[in-house]
């Protein structure tokens, strides 16, 4: 599964980036293929590009800020807490992949 | 710039001693302060506590990451303190810690963009599963540095 997604936190110092490596984490050792755009103070990094994101099977936003979703129109968006991640980044994809597959 | 850049032997403490939160973030606070990264302790450690009650910072395997955005703040800067007790905490997993990362941000960082990413890659590291185990088997800061490079 081709994965893409945004990590937010209110501070936007280091949960945003924790999360991310979290969820990459979990998604690779489930065989998925990922790319997490983080979006804390210093700014976009790792920017998902229309390609990305045409590519993708499906988009997880975990973020607790308002994140413009404008860019995912047609695909599966899967909106979270970044809590989620940070309690279970690997029970995040296993839902994903559930919620796809029904 | 390497993640390691920013790690500073004078705010780091492998052998801390601290009961409970309050004297753990106070004494790295004091660190922060002895080394130049906050100018007033009181003030620093009060902006600490605001960004505790917004949310948990207690990130699971017993690590903790308080971070205080701050007008106290001169330059960004991390302490890094590890106690042999465990210490009460709001974590994720529900578990104590006994590792806490203390992030020193300046409220106005318009000018601290490289530091800031160091310390947004070093956050980065403490997701992963590979680091953490690492960091449980640092004995001293030369480890430390090993375990974020």
């Amino acid at each position: 599964m081709k994965i893409v997604g945004i990590t937010a936190c209110i501070a936007g110092i280091a949960h945003t980036y924790i999360a991310k490596e979290k969820l990459e984490g979990a998604a690779r050792e489930m065989g998925d293929e990922i790319k997490i755009e983080t979006q804390g103070s210093i700014g976009i990094e790792n920017a998902l590009t229309p390609e990305d994101i045409a590519e993708a099977d499906v988009v997880i936003i975990a973020a607790d800020i308002g994140i413009t979703k404008d860019r995912f129109k047609g695909k599966p968006v899967i909106e979270i807490p970044i809590s989620l991640v940070m309690k279970s980044a690997k029970g995040v994809i296993k839902k994903t992949h559930e919620k796809l597959e029904r | 710039m390497a993640v390691k850049a920013i790690l500073d032997k004078e705010v780091i403490d492998l052998d801390m001693v601290a009961e409970d939160k309050e004297s753990a973030i106070r004494f790295l606070s004091e660190l922060l302060y002895k080394a130049g990264y906050v100018s007033d302790i009181d003030g620093f450690v009060k902006d600490v506590f605001v960004r505790e009650s917004e949310g948990i910072t207690g990130i699971g395997n017993h690590v903790a990451i308080p971070h205080g955005k701050s007008d106290f703040v001169k330059k960004v800067g991390i302490a890094i303190g590890k106690t042999k007790n465990m210490i009460t905490w709001e974590s994720y997993d529900e578990q104590p810690v006994h590792y806490i990362f203390l992030f020193a941000v300046p409220s106005d960082n318009e000018n601290a963009t490289v530091h800031l990413k160091l310390l947004s890659e070093l956050a980065g590291k403490l997701g992963n599963e590979q680091t953490m185990e690492k960091l449980e088997a640092c004995k001293n800061f030369s480890d430390l540095t090993k375990a974020f490079e």
